[in-house]
């Protein structure tokens, strides 16, 4: 038996095929798998929705708060305006399943909330920016329109399916991937429901004063204040930015013939 | 800060930094992976003449005058491009393509370190050479992250009698 | 589930092919995959995790990763000009999370 020195074939052990072509190839292929699988877990969701009508839900969550949720004290004088207020607008919507409440958050950033079972949360920060009661009923108007579409349950419901879509599926590497893939998709579509809310808000608006004056003055001052941010940017986030917005309303009212003028209504605080 | 480069900002730590990272992964891992198969083939071509077999008994005819175990072991590490294509490869299964140079390279790393070790001590040939891989543990925890892979190559070192001491000599 | 078990060459675990002599011997050769199982698969095991019992998808999969590495190995020889391989040794480990290697390791020899 004698040694004969011969090596092997080189690259027997190893693919032909280039790695960023396999890498391409999963990525574009689980791609689509997913945004197939998530379009049908957000038809899914709309079945729930179908069978969880308006009522049931404020029965359900009638008198729920969130567990993070720092009010502001009960005794506080603009809270009772502020629901107050929200009663007198909240007529204006008359199949309301909901008994609305409102409490108020003690964060500093301007933020305006729909949660489940009629609960509407607005910040400190929010009743600091408004200067008219105007613009609060305004922002209010809008919220109750997010509880008419129903959007509050659907971001809810699409939140948490596909966490735990992502969080079964993959490793932890690439769900997170994942999640901001579908986020992505998603984010264009939560813009259209802010468009439809800021629509219903602005008729409830004018049903209520007779005019429009000063309704979308908070927007107007915001797009003074930061000036609008790019495309890319504009694109990620949930909602549209402010100039977007005040020319879509200007058309609604447009369209509609409403009254751009009268008179302003002060704060009641 | 104003609101739009926070959003920016928040832009690029979401999406471009981790494809930052990938790219680099990729292309600083390609290069170092060139350069360490252009090596291993040029300690491969210098030792061939060393005889290195899984035989588990001695071939009669090497009349070993002194034998000895040698070693020779190497971890490597799985970089995060090849991570996350395992992640999706183990979604839909099949062969992962990128691990297999990365494996091959140092399963042929530890052979050499072997032969490197014998012939360092003087001896000209190698058997019942087995080869081991195994995986370290994660510190982290989160169960899917590797520290590292480990191969080990051994076998009997032995020193050949006078008949065989070069062995390319053709007959 | 049977494995197909023809291989071109005669290959063996012992040192020699049994009735033949080996008249060289070349080198060691080696055969590696590494495969990931699918998520049906995935699924399936953690049920059977609670029962007990065969992971048929798993058998199956490490069974084609064992004919796929020693098709390697084989082919490794060959390209040698080897006609059997001797001493054939097995070794499954995971990689990470998923992954399985499987790799076959042997002696490329001429027998005769």
């Amino acid at each position: 038996m004698r040694h004969v020195p011969r090596q092997p074939r080189e690259g027997i052990n190893v693919s032909a095929t280039h790695p960023l072509v396999e890498a391409g190839t999963l990525v574009a292929g689980l791609t689509a798998i997913f945004i197939a699988i998530v379009l049908l877990l957000i038809f899914l969701i709309e079945v729930v929705l179908y069978f969880v009508p308006a009522e049931k839900e404020a029965a359900l969550f009638r008198d729920w708060l969130p567990v993070d949720l720092v009010t502001v004290s009960p005794a506080d004088e603009r809270l009772y305006q502020a629901q107050l207020l929200v009663d007198r607008l909240a007529v204006y919507w008359e199949e309301s399943p909901y008994e609305f409440r409102v409490e108020i958050d003690d964060s500093a950033v301007a933020n305006a909330m729909a949660l489940p079972g009629g609960l509407i949360v607005v910040t400190q920060g929010l009743l600091d920016a408004v200067e008219s009661e105007n613009e609060l009923a305004f922002v209010i108007g809008h919220e109750l329109g997010h509880f008419r579409n129903r959007d509050h349950l659907r971001a809810l419901g699409r939140g948490i399916v596909l966490s735990m879509f992502f969080a079964v599926t993959t490793g932890s590497d690439v769900s997170g991937l994942g999640i901001k893939v579908s986020d992505l998709a998603l984010r264009g579509f939560s813009r259209r429901q802010e468009h439809a809310a800021d629509e219903f808000g602005l008729a409830i608006v004018h049903r209520h004063y007779g005019h429009l004056d000063e309704a979308w003055r908070l927007f107007e001052r915001w797009h003074e204040s930061e000036g609008n941010a790019s495309d890319i940017v504009a694109y990620t986030s949930t909602h549209p930015q402010p100039d977007d917005r005040i020319r879509q309303l200007e058309s609604l009212a447009q369209r509609e013939g409403w009254s751009m003028v009268g008179e302003v209504t002060p704060l009641r605080w | 800060m104003d609101s739009a480069t926070i959003q920016y900002f928040n832009l690029f730590m979401n999406y471009g930094w981790p494809l930052l990272l990938l790219l680099t992964a990729y292309f600083i891992g390609t290069y170092i992976e060139k350069r360490h198969f252009r090596r291993i083939r040029e300690r491969e071509d210098e030792y061939r003449s060393m005889p290195v077999v899984t035989f588990d008994t001695m071939p009669d005819d090497w009349r070993a005058s002194a034998s000895t175990m040698v070693s020779g072991s190497i971890v490597v590490s799985l970089d995060y491009f090849k991570r996350v294509i395992a992640g999706l490869r183990s979604i839909v299964g099949g062969r992962i393509k990128t691990y297999e140079p990365l494996l091959d390279r140092a399963r042929r790393e530890a052979t050499l370190r072997m032969i490197e070790d014998a012939r360092r001590q003087g001896y000209d040939a190698i058997f019942n050479v087995r080869l081991e891989t195994s995986r370290l543990a994660n510190s982290r925890g989160d169960g899917n992250g590797t520290a590292g892979v480990e191969m080990l190559a051994f076998g009997t070192a032995v020193k050949l009698g006078s008949r065989f001491s070069r062995p390319a000599d053709t007959t | 589930m049977e494995a197909s078990t023809a291989y071109a060459i005669p290959i063996s675990n012992t040192e020699s092919i049994p009735g033949k002599q080996i008249v060289e011997f070349y080198g060691v050769v080696t055969g590696n995959t590494v495969r990931a199982k699918h998520i049906g698969r995935d699924i399936m095991a953690g049920l059977k995790n609670i029962v007990g019992g065969e992971l048929v998808g798993y058998t199956e999969l490490l069974q084609d990763s064992r004919q796929e590495a020693t098709e390697r190995m084989i082919e490794q020889a060959r390209s040698m000009g080897a006609n059997a391989v001797v001493n054939v040794r097995f070794a499954t480990s995971s990689i990470s999370q998923g992954a399985a290697e499987l790799f076959a390791y042997g002696t490329a020899v001429k027998v005769a």
